[in-house]
């Protein structure tokens, strides 16, 4: 029989019994008395968030191993559960203006995070699977669910197919790794390879390099970046931020357990294809993110190349790496998706201003959004004192001192060059006039206390950044 | 050569003859309609695997469930009635380089994989030993299986409403 | 011949035999006198109107979607029925959170109008 402990299942439970209760209630309230269904969203993440502060330190596992609930998974499932706060209240006005279903977004966002929560607990390759799959089709739809306007439904076909197209890889991988070593349990997958290092058949380098493929689709790494900026541009923005954030940082959470910690003997063998994944992705993310007349499209440009810092971290292994991965996915969580929530905060009509010339005069129509947008931008360029200079700082010092040198000089040449873009808009905003008008904090109130708390986190990140370095190096440890 | 390996022979060809015709006709039509014998083949090598319960499900799933909606999704085809619309051949060098190394490392498998050749075929009833793994081992598997099902239930209906008015 | 399959063998290789046989007398020994009207499509006894293929509505597609939902389901019910009396509580508080979950969904589907045709 096997072990039925619910323990490392709470988390995941808490946010799926919410997005059921928000489901239910949306369909027995009315049009108009749906302002609730926030509030019993945001209740659930905060009930959940309580539950992983108690449960931090734990070591449970359950299912014949299955999921396992450690400090990593509790640490990711903070991240997850931050970002899907930040945005049902950045999202409360948006969604309203654009008349999407309040209740089925919101549960969404709640599926979504249930998908996560599990994908950064799983020990188990199926179990990886069904609950990437959860967080997939939840993320398709929160990318369509904007029906009224075309590139959105446009977004939703694309990063679907897209997304269809990695699994099957991500499925075709985990299927030849099952018949090379005879399990789809990490542990006993990661004992057959240390095991028997002599003979392992060419199908499980085949099925690694697949799962590496799929990784690299999901988190958006060139050469299988293409879906990244149309869909990133044609989703309903507050989504975009989502994607951006909590996607990402699932992917690379599951990236962290299953590649970079429980397969680790294979790092020989997928340790160059990484390296110039790493090198490639950050610098085609940021010159195409030159180029770039909207912002939305410069900032899914911008994405690609932060997904390339972390590849660096990636390329540099579980010794050196590990703690600089998990630092700079908070970093990124909050200073990626203030930037979104102030687009947000321009949005107006299905046309949604997002040019950089609609930027214009930002700083002087609505002071608070323009310092705020000053901030994320200096924070992605990676400018001292903020949060991004903190994770770029200790990523490419993992990469000097574990012997990456030439990583690490890229990196930093690649940042460089990111301040052409991300200064533009800065430019736009104080040296320019015209552009859109903006919300002020009377139209959405919510939206302007979601970036305030973006700001804040960047800043505390940036200048205070000892505890929560602590706290992800603790995570990482906890793999087992 | 006894019937039953004459039969497999059968079964294979016509699988891989529908998946040819799906591959290769120029009419997405008769692509669809082929996916018929594609699938009904592929059961009936599961049938010859001894695997009965992935048989039934193949036809249940498959022929009954998931080629109607290929069907239907390409009848929704906008201007579906135009002969033009067809399956193009693009990027045919790409193709067969992923082609060889595929063929390649399926090759390696089939060789160097040690089949243990039983002495006695024995051709059980599958379904209590699957409803033991999925009940027990896979408990946590099975259960998320629901949740995978809830979310795309409710993609379905997100995403096929009628809102914009025609 | 003692294959357990064998009478699936034997099921297909008369239906086969049937279907040839039925199209190969009809053709044989049916008169035939073809008429315009006679090499029409049958559509029950109507005249034909318009083309075979037709553009089909969204709606078909959702139903057959929520048909194969559904279907995968009771797909996942078949081995717990076998097992059933053995697992006693325990399966029935196994099945219970699949099919709630199932169950929710079905209530959202029905509640938001999914399952009428207008």
């Amino acid at each position: 029989m096997t072990d039925v402990n619910l323990v490392p299942l709470l988390p995941a439970t808490q946010v799926l019994l919410t997005a059921l209760v928000v489901l239910l209630l949306d369909l027995f309230y009315q049009e108009g008395e749906k302002g609730l269904l926030a509030w019993v969203s945001l209740l659930g993440l905060a009930l959940c968030a309580g539950e992983t502060l108690f449960l931090w330190g734990s070591q449970e596992s359950a299912f014949g191993d299955a999921v396992m609930l450690d400090n990593f998974a509790l640490f990711f499932t903070q991240i997850f559960l931050g970002a899907a706060a930040l945005t049902i209240l950045s999202s409360v006005h948006y969604i309203r203006q654009a008349e999407i279903h309040e209740g089925e977004f919101y549960a969404l966002v709640l599926f979504a995070t249930t998908g996560m929560i599990l994908m950064a607990a799983a020990k188990d390759l199926i179990v990886f699977f069904l609950a990437l799959e959860t967080m997939s089709i939840a993320v398709y739809i929160l990318t369509g669910i904007w029906r009224a306007s075309g590139r959105s439904s446009e977004a939703a076909m694309k990063y679907f197919l897209m997304g269809a197209f990695a699994t099957g890889f991500l499925l075709y991988g985990i299927a030849l790794i099952y018949g090379a070593t005879g399990s789809t349990h990490l542990n006993e997958i990661s004992n057959y390879l240390i095991e028997s290092p002599e003979d392992w058949p060419p199908y499980l380098i085949g099925g690694a390099l697949l799962l590496l493929v799929g990784f690299a689709f999901k988190v958006g790494a060139v050469p299988f970046h293409f879906w990244v900026p149309d869909v990133y541009e044609g989703a309903p923005t507050p989504v975009t931020g989502f994607m951006s954030v909590a996607v990402k940082a699932a992917a690379f959470a599951a990236w962290a357990r299953i590649l970079m910690h429980q397969l680790a003997p294979l790092d020989s063998d997928w340790a160059f294809p990484l390296w110039v994944l790493a090198i490639i992705t950050m610098t085609l993310g940021n010159l195409l993110a030159i180029s770039q007349a909207s912002v939305k499209r410069m900032l899914a440009y911008s994405s690609i190349a932060h997904a390339g810092y972390l590849l660096v971290a990636l390329v540099v292994g579980e010794e050196w790496g590990g703690l600089p991965l998990l630092f700079y996915l908070l970093t990124y969580a909050f200073m990626a998706f203030g930037a979104f929530a102030v687009i947000t905060a321009l949005a107006e009509t299905e046309q949604s201003p997002e040019d950089y010339r609609d930027f214009s005069g930002l700083g002087f129509k609505h002071p608070f959004l323009g310092m705020a947008m000053t901030l994320f931008m200096l924070s992605l360029a990676g400018f001292p004192p903020l949060a991004g200079f903190a994770g770029k700082f200790y990523v490419f010092r993992s990469a000097v001192l574990s012997g990456h040198l030439a990583l690490a000089i890229i990196g930093v040449l690649n940042s460089l060059l990111s301040v052409i873009y991300y200064l533009r808009v800065i430019v736009a905003m104080y040296m320019e006039e015209g552009g859109a008008e903006g919300k002020s904090f009377r139209q959405a109130p919510y939206l302007y206390i979601a970036i305030g708390l973006a700001a804040l986190g960047t800043l505390y990140l940036g200048i205070l950044p000892a505890r929560a370095l602590e706290w992800s190096r603790v995570a990482f440890l906890s793999l087992d | 050569m006894t019937v039953s390996t004459a039969v497999f022979y059968l079964v294979a060809a016509i699988t891989i003859g529908s998946a040819m015709i799906v591959a290769f006709s120029r009419n997405i039509i008769y692509s669809a309609f082929s996916l018929l014998g594609t699938f009904a083949g592929v059961a009936g090598i599961y049938i010859f695997l001894g695997a009965d319960f992935v048989a039934a499900v193949q036809v249940l799933i498959y022929v009954g469930g998931i080629l109607v909606l290929v069907l239907f999704a390409v009848m929704l085809t906008h201007r579906i009635t135009d002969v033009e619309i067809t399956n193009r051949a693009a990027g045919r060098i790409p193709a067969l380089i992923v082609v060889g190394v595929l063929v390649y490392l399926l090759a390696q498998t089939v060789r160097e994989t040690p089949w243990a050749k039983a002495k006695e075929i024995v051709y059980a009833a599958t379904t209590a030993k699957i409803g033991d793994l999925f009940l027990d081992t896979y408990l946590l598997p099975f259960e998320l299986a629901s949740l995978v099902l809830l979310a795309a239930l409710i993609g379905a209906v997100v995403i096929s409403r009628k809102e914009i008015k025609e | 011949m003692d294959h357990p399959y064998f009478p699936l063998l034997v099921l297909f290789a008369i239906a086969g035999v049937v279907v040839v046989a039925l199209l190969t007398l009809a053709q044989s020994i049916g008169p035939k006198s073809i008429s315009p009207v006679k090499a029409d499509p049958f559509e029950s006894g109507n005249p034909p109107r318009g083309d075979a293929r037709i553009r089909f509505s969204v709606r078909f597609y959702l139903v057959a979607m929520l048909f194969l939902i559904f279907d995968l389901e009771v797909v996942f019910l078949y081995p717990w029925a076998i097992l059933f009396r053995r697992l006693g509580w325990f399966g029935v508080i196994e099945m219970g959170i699949f099919l709630a979950l199932l169950l929710i969904g079905f209530i959202y589907v029905w509640k938001k109008g999914a399952l009428e045709w207008d």
